[in-house]
């Protein structure tokens, strides 16, 4: 699903971000990526659904070489990534429901069908009884969950979270590890950046640890390894 | 499965546009023009100023290009005699020149005959000859038409070198400074112009850089599910195409009732100016200034999303 293949990132301002990765994630992994503050965790997965271009190596998402899509086909890549970020990144003059659809509205998705999907999310979710609640109604665990479901309402093959519990307390960030869970087992594939160690730890999936640039481990049922 | 299809589905290019697509652009567009009235408003106002200039030095070039065109097909030379030449004197001018190469027909015109035709000319204000307290200043002529317009100059120099002839005027001269006074008011009018479409595309563009600011998390969003950059881009597009087909429109009902009050003043001051009819003209005039408008409101919102599209 996502493979990559001698994989460097060089910025402009020649900040070294990650040199010579390589590593493959088939398609259902639910993956963690952990490492220490600027190892190129996140170079790692904005590569992926191209926020930032490889510098060296080549990158397969989904069948398609992502360092030589045009600028034209980057929307029709996204369409099948769901991204979820720790700032949830809501738009706070929509309700929860038109937050969802607006992710279908902008591919234009019919009203039936829109309809019908973000039910569904929200249910996945378990917050349809919001979904005319506006997001500052909404606690931050909560206002995550929608995030969650405006990610995945598309049918997206692999799921992105930016340390999606970030800014949430080890309970609330259980029942967001439960819907990652969930959506896994439906077949989608999840690569998580993440910092919480308990979480990690006790979920026993694929960790990839990046330090400096390069991966320093990469264990099937792994720990988080570091102390913070 | 779904995800895959929905990535195959649409090749590069694919663009046919659907119904509800185009509510929602045009819905936030005008959405956005309402929550900054006041900045639409001076937008629509530039450009309505800015085209109203334009459309006016239009109007006086295409006036000054016509009346040039209209003289310089004429093919007569009005020749002024001296005064107190005897009327021998008088008709061996005429018959030299009949002779000339081109002369078609040869007319002499009296004091009294000119005098009439200038009545005639004034119309309404006639009170100008009160002035003259009925002294007649004007020559006795020879009205001297030709076969072609090509011929008409040299003629008329020969002629102005006869014996007994004060001077020689002929259309071209008249010509020739309105072709002066067309491209003066040409290269003024452009640079000015000039200025005012910058003007009027800067103020657009920085609405639009407002919206685009204001909606910049919306964006980002958007492109992270996967908007197209056009899906983005239409309803800003559209909100430009708005503020300049806007200020045009103001522009163009101004110039219409300006010209029409000028035409209304022309015809009951000064008849013999040969300006163009209302219509169709001003209607041209207005096709070519919303033209204009609409691409400077166009460009305008290009010229502030291509800044922030590079993602």
């Amino acid at each position: 699903m996502i493979n990559f293949y001698g994989i460097s990132k060089v910025y402009d301002n020649g900040c070294v971000a990650l040199s010579d990765v390589t590593v493959e994630i088939p398609k259902g992994d639910f993956v963690f990526v952990v490492g220490p503050s600027g190892a190129g965790k996140s170079t790692f997965i904005k590569l992926v659904f191209r926020e930032e271009l490889p510098s060296e190596g080549k990158l397969i998402v989904n069948g398609r070489n992502v360092g030589e899509l045009q600028a034209s086909e980057v929307p029709y890549l996204r369409r099948n990534l769901g991204i979820v970020f720790q700032d949830y990144r809501l738009l706070p003059n929509k309700t929860v429901y038109e937050n969802v659809a607006f992710a279908m509205q902008v591919i234009e998705v019919s009203n039936r069908e829109i309809k019908k999907r973000v039910s569904q999310v929200l249910d996945l979710v378990g917050l349809r009884h919001k979904e005319k609640c506006c997001p500052w109604e909404l606690s931050g665990g909560e206002q995550q969950r929608i995030a969650i479901a405006r990610a995945i309402v598309n049918n997206p093959a692999v799921v992105i979270a930016d340390e999606p519990t970030g800014n949430l307390d080890p309970e609330t960030s259980w029942e967001i590890m439960k819907i990652f869970s969930r959506i896994n087992k439906g077949g989608t594939t999840v690569l998580m950046v993440t910092h919480d160690k308990t979480v990690v730890d006790a979920m026993k999936k694929r960790v990839i640890a990046i330090e400096n640039g390069k991966i320093a481990r990469d264990e099937a049922k792994g720990v988080y390894g570091y102390e913070d | 499965m779904k995800m895959v299809r929905s990535l195959e589905m649409r090749p590069k290019g694919y663009t046919v546009m659907k119904t509800r697509t185009v509510e929602y652009f045009i819905k936030e567009a005008v959405g956005s023009l309402r929550r900054n009235v006041l900045m639409s408003l001076a937008s629509i106002a530039t450009v309505a100023l800015s085209l109203l200039i334009l459309g006016m030095f239009l109007v006086m070039v295409l006036n000054l290009n016509n009346m040039a065109s209209n003289l310089e097909s004429q093919v007569q030379i009005s020749v002024y005699l001296q005064e107190g030449l005897s009327d021998v004197e008088t008709r061996e001018v005429g018959t030299r020149i009949t002779k000339l190469p081109g002369v078609n027909q040869v007319l002499f015109i009296g004091k009294e005959e000119a005098m009439t035709r200038f009545k005639q000319r004034l119309g309404e204000q006639q009170s100008i000859l009160k002035a003259l307290d009925d002294n007649n200043p004007l020559p006795n002529a020879f009205e001297v038409k030709m076969d072609k317009p090509e011929g008409v100059k040299p003629v008329a120099q020969a002629i102005a070198q006869f014996k007994g002839v004060e001077n020689a005027k002929f259309g071209q001269e008249v010509v020739e400074q309105l072709f002066a006074l067309t491209k003066m008011v040409r290269i003024f009018g452009v640079v000015l112009i000039g200025f005012l479409a910058m003007a009027a595309l800067f103020i657009i563009s920085n609405t639009i850089r407002l919206t685009v600011f204001a909606r910049r998390k919306e964006i980002g969003i958007m492109k992270y599910v996967g908007a197209t950059d056009w899906f983005i881009r239409w309803p800003f597009l559209i909100e430009g195409v708005i503020l300049g087909f806007g200020g045009a429109l103001v522009a163009v009902a101004l110039i219409n009732e300006l010209y029409g009050a000028l035409i209304q003043q022309v015809y009951e001051s000064l008849a013999f100016l040969p300006l163009i009819p209302q219509y169709p003209f001003i209607t041209k005039i207005s096709i070519i200034v919303l033209l204009i408008g609409t691409v400077i409101g166009a460009l305008g919102s290009t010229i502030s999303l291509r800044k922030f599209m590079q993602v």
